[in-house]
């Protein structure tokens, strides 16, 4: 077990060094100038030239690469171009409301999903069983931008349930009660497709456990037919459910970014999008960086936990 | 709640789809059918009450609360309500009643300028106070004016001098002969120094307290921006909001609002949602589809006459375009009425002008950029292209006041094809856009889109002035006519607003005489206000004050 950790944290690091020269050349590639477009209009040639200078960006790419990774090492992540502030000080507010959001749309995943899968396969072909796979196959296809405007227009224009967007609310800003009065649309909207896969997932693993001689055996040892499902043939479909789980963070992270945009939630997606247009390059870097940062970690932990749930694996890796 | 009525209208919403994906439509159109705090109030409010918060949807997150060195009208429409220009621009004249906003004294209460127009010497308006309980006085301006333009001083910064190096270009000394007294010496006469005090869009001259740059430094003090104006910063949490209080010891008309909550919501259907469900009380930047729904909902629209010009800057380096005939047809073929009503459906104005509206020296040019395109025909076959020729437009695909440039770009494709031009679309999205643009057109390309504008017809001089050919200055179509820099060298030094509009005005004509630029739609940036908001004026600029609204 410890070499399987070993080995993945090495790659883990290494994928991380892959992705921040990655995105490091890619912006230099990307045509415009943080400069011009923090100047504006107006700013004559040489004006640019003494501020690119005073910011260091008339130095070379590999300096600035190596300065920036030395940086990195050292906990530094550099300042902001435009807003001149630290990095970190804009970054790590953003990733913690990413990660809440995230956090709250794993829960309905997890929640709904699995319990949804689960009872759909004990029951196949009941009522049930095609009802909820008819709406998760819907659920599976909706593009996410729609889903959340919809949810928007029923539950917070039609039903004014839940706020419309925002994180807090903009006249008097509150404590936990408002963030979780806010959090709610969005990280249903976010919640849609990943719980119509994990529950699908779940119920097409639950229907091939329910065929297995283990619980043929215990059926007919006279065991409980709840204790069977959610005792029993449960265990058995935890490994690949975790990884649909762990690839479905995945795809939830990308799909938050258009929920961010819609419900105006203050995230890392969000910043992301400002700083491109701001081509404030040390914002981007280490946002991206982070992001990468997350999926690698997911990644780990969802094979950490198979593992530990499945000893096979262990040796595949 | 109010907006938990049924929504009766959604069928009528559907028949406007159009050629979006039906999904994106749907959705919208429940939107925009929906909710709306009902009819707008009767007209008697009554008098202006005390008290409230006002809750502003913004179009983009604001850069930094550091009005010298900020970018973007968005931002100085936060950084005005905290920081003054010493002179400054009367915004409580709606568009309607002056096309220019009038000037007057800011933290100036009153100045002279030399009859050589060399010397401008300010009287500091006294009992001011920064909000951070310091006094207002020379001192304090000159180390705001050392900041934005002295290369020696402890406190310059170079992106502050980089965003107003045209308000301090002939700038030669700045000396304070007393404690409430400013001088400041030209190299030559500068006119539109006044005019340049109060503008806003890229950099500002609001004034700093001096003590919080010493205390926070040139980088940070955007964290903790103290100025004298109207309101005072309370807090700024990125992404979501900046709140701003009433300045109790404010010198002019103290604000009837408490608050004043600035909330970024850049995805405009949001901003719609978030105005119907009442968690802000007006909305920038309305999606030009929403407006009509939204006023019959009950919201108040308010339009002004900025200065805002979306114009094409033609390529004097391109063999055809070179031709003043082949520019002055392409001025008659496109129908500015037709994009301004069929496609914009109102929002804009046409713009017969190179100059907008409001601009001391507009002068209306219909017979130059009317619509007519047999004339445009006739002097495409006198120029030599009985046929039309080719080239290629570039345009931004999105950006600060661009409106919606692709299918601008698109209508204007069109109307070229009639007369026989065919253009190819280069778009760029707005970052890379500006800089590629600020190199100036390369060959091949025809002309380059941009949206800009001032209330100062210097404004022509930085678009025009051969001087500032690209990639040094802003005239990216490399424009360069001896007899027009002669006219606003003089319109420059001229010593009276009066002399300098005639001389601005000339300008004009020479510039559309020679079909330099195409100007083709003027913007009317509109509000959308909930009925609860009372006195907001739009005036002739792309900002507002606060101080006289209040809230029913």
């Amino acid at each position: 077990m410890i070499g399987f950790l070993l080995r993945r944290l090495g790659w883990t690091v290494l994928i991380l060094i892959g992705v921040s020269v990655l995105v490091f050349l890619l912006m230099q590639l990307v045509p415009g100038d943080p400069v011009r477009t923090m100047l504006g209009m107006a700013a004559t040639g040489e004006r640019v030239e003494e501020v690119r200078h005073q910011l260091g960006l008339d130095r070379s790419l590999p300096i600035q690469y190596l300065d920036y990774v030395a940086g990195v090492l050292h906990g530094e992540l550099g300042q902001s171009l435009v807003l001149s502030q630290p990095v970190s000080s804009i970054l790590f507010p953003k990733l913690l409301n990413t990660v809440i959001l995230s956090a709250g749309s794993l829960l309905i995943c997890l929640l709904v999903g699995i319990p949804l899968g689960v009872l759909a396969g004990a029951r196949q072909y009941s009522l049930f069983d095609r009802g909820s796979m008819f709406l998760s196959l819907a659920g599976a296809s909706v593009p996410v931008y729609w889903a959340a405007l919809v949810i928007v227009s029923i539950f917070a224009l039609q039903l004014g349930w839940f706020p419309t967007s925002g994180m807090y609310d903009t006249r008097n800003p509150g404590g936990l009660a408002d963030v979780l009065h806010h959090l709610v649309l969005p990280a249903a909207a976010a919640a849609v497709v990943p719980t119509a896969v994990i529950a699908r997932m779940a119920r097409g693993t639950m229907v091939e456990a329910l065929q297995g001689d283990h619980v043929r055996m215990l059926r007919a040892s006279g065991v409980p037919e709840r204790s069977v499902i959610w005792r029993h043939a449960l265990r058995g479909i935890m490994p690949p459910v975790v990884n649909i789980v762990g690839l479905q963070v995945g795809y939830l992270l990308g799909g938050i970014i258009f929920v961010e945009v819609v419900f105006n939630w203050p995230g890392l997606g969000g910043q992301l999008y400002t700083s491109i247009t701001a081509g404030d390059m040390p914002l981007i870097q280490s946002g991206v960086l982070f992001i990468a940062l997350v999926f690698v970690l997911v990644n780990l932990i969802t094979d950490v936990s198979v593992a530990l749930l499945d000893p096979r694996t262990r040796k595949a890796a | 709640m109010v907006l938990s009525r049924s929504c009766s209208r959604r069928t009528s919403a559907f028949r406007r789809s159009g050629a979006r994906a039906l999904a994106v439509v749907f959705a919208l159109s429940v939107l925009a059918a929906c909710g709306g705090p009902g009819n707008a109030a009767s007209g008697d409010a009554g008098p202006p009450r005390s008290g409230g918060t006002l809750a502003i949807g913004i179009e983009s997150e604001v850069d930094i609360l550091d009005p010298q060195r900020a970018g973007g009208w968005v931002s100085w429409r936060v950084n005005r309500q905290i920081f003054e220009p010493l002179v400054d621009e009367d915004l409580s004249v709606p568009s309607g009643q002056a096309a220019v906003p009038p000037l007057r004294p800011g933290l100036a209460e009153s100045w002279e300028i030399s009859p050589d127009g060399k010397v401008y010497t300010f009287h500091i308006r006294p009992n001011v106070k920064f909000h951070d309980g310091t006094p207002l006085d020379a001192a304090a301006v000159e180390f705001n004016v050392r900041r934005m333009w002295d290369k020696s001083f402890e406190f310059y910064d170079a992106k502050a001098a980089g965003q107003t190096t045209f308000v301090w270009q002939h700038l030669e000394s700045v000396t304070t002969p007393d404690r409430m007294t400013v001088r400041f010496t030209m190299t030559q006469a500068f006119e539109p120094f006044l005019r340049l005090l109060p503008q806003g869009g890229s950099g500002s001259t609001g004034i700093i307290s001096p003590t919080a740059v010493r205390t926070y430094g040139n980088d940070n003090v955007a964290e903790h921006p103290v100025g004298t104006g109207p309101f005072k910063f309370v807090d700024r949490v990125r992404g979501q909001r900046i709140t701003l209080e009433r300045n109790d010891d404010y010198w002019g008309d103290k604000p009837y609002l408490d608050r004043v909550v600035f909330r970024p919501l850049p995805d405009p259907s949001a901003r719609v949602a978030a105005l119907r469900a009442n968690e802000v009380d007006m909305i920038a930047v309305p999606p030009p589809d929403s407006v009509e729904s939204l006023q019959q909902a009950g919201f108040q629209i308010s339009e002004g006459a900025p200065p805002h010009v979306w114009y094409l800057s033609f390529n004097m380096a391109d063999p055809t375009l070179g031709n003043k005939l082949v520019r002055q047809a392409i001025n008659l073929a496109i129908d500015r009425q037709g994009l301004a009503t069929n496609l914009l459906r109102d929002t804009v104005k046409p713009a017969y002008d190179v100059q907008a509206p409001a601009n001391a020296a507009y002068v209306e040019n219909t017979a130059a950029y009317g619509y007519d395109p047999d004339k445009a025909k006739q002097l495409l076959a006198q120029a030599g292209y009985p046929d039309g020729f080719e080239t290629t437009m570039m345009t931004s695909v999105d950006g600060s006041g661009q409106i919606i440039p692709v299918p601008m770009a698109e209508y204007i494709q069109q109307d070229l094809a009639k007369v026989g031009i065919r253009i190819k679309l280069d778009t760029t999205e707005w970052i890379s856009y500006l800089t590629k643009w600020a190199q100036g057109t390369p060959s091949g390309v025809g002309w380059a889109q941009q949206s800009w504008g001032m209330t100062t017809p210097y404004w022509l001089y930085i678009a025009t002035s051969s001087t500032l050919q690209a990639p040094n200055g802003p005239n990216v179509g490399r424009y360069s006519n001896p007899e027009l820099d002669k006219v606003m060298a003089q319109a420059m030094a001229a010593t009276s607003e009066a002399d300098a509009a005639g001389l601005w005005k000339q300008a004009n004509r020479i510039v559309t005489d020679d079909a330099a630029i195409a100007p083709i739609v003027n913007d009317k940036a509109p509000y959308v206000l909930s009925p609860k908001v009372r006195d907001f004026v739009s005036a002739s600029e792309e900002w507002y004050d606060l101080n006289r609204v209040w809230l029913s």
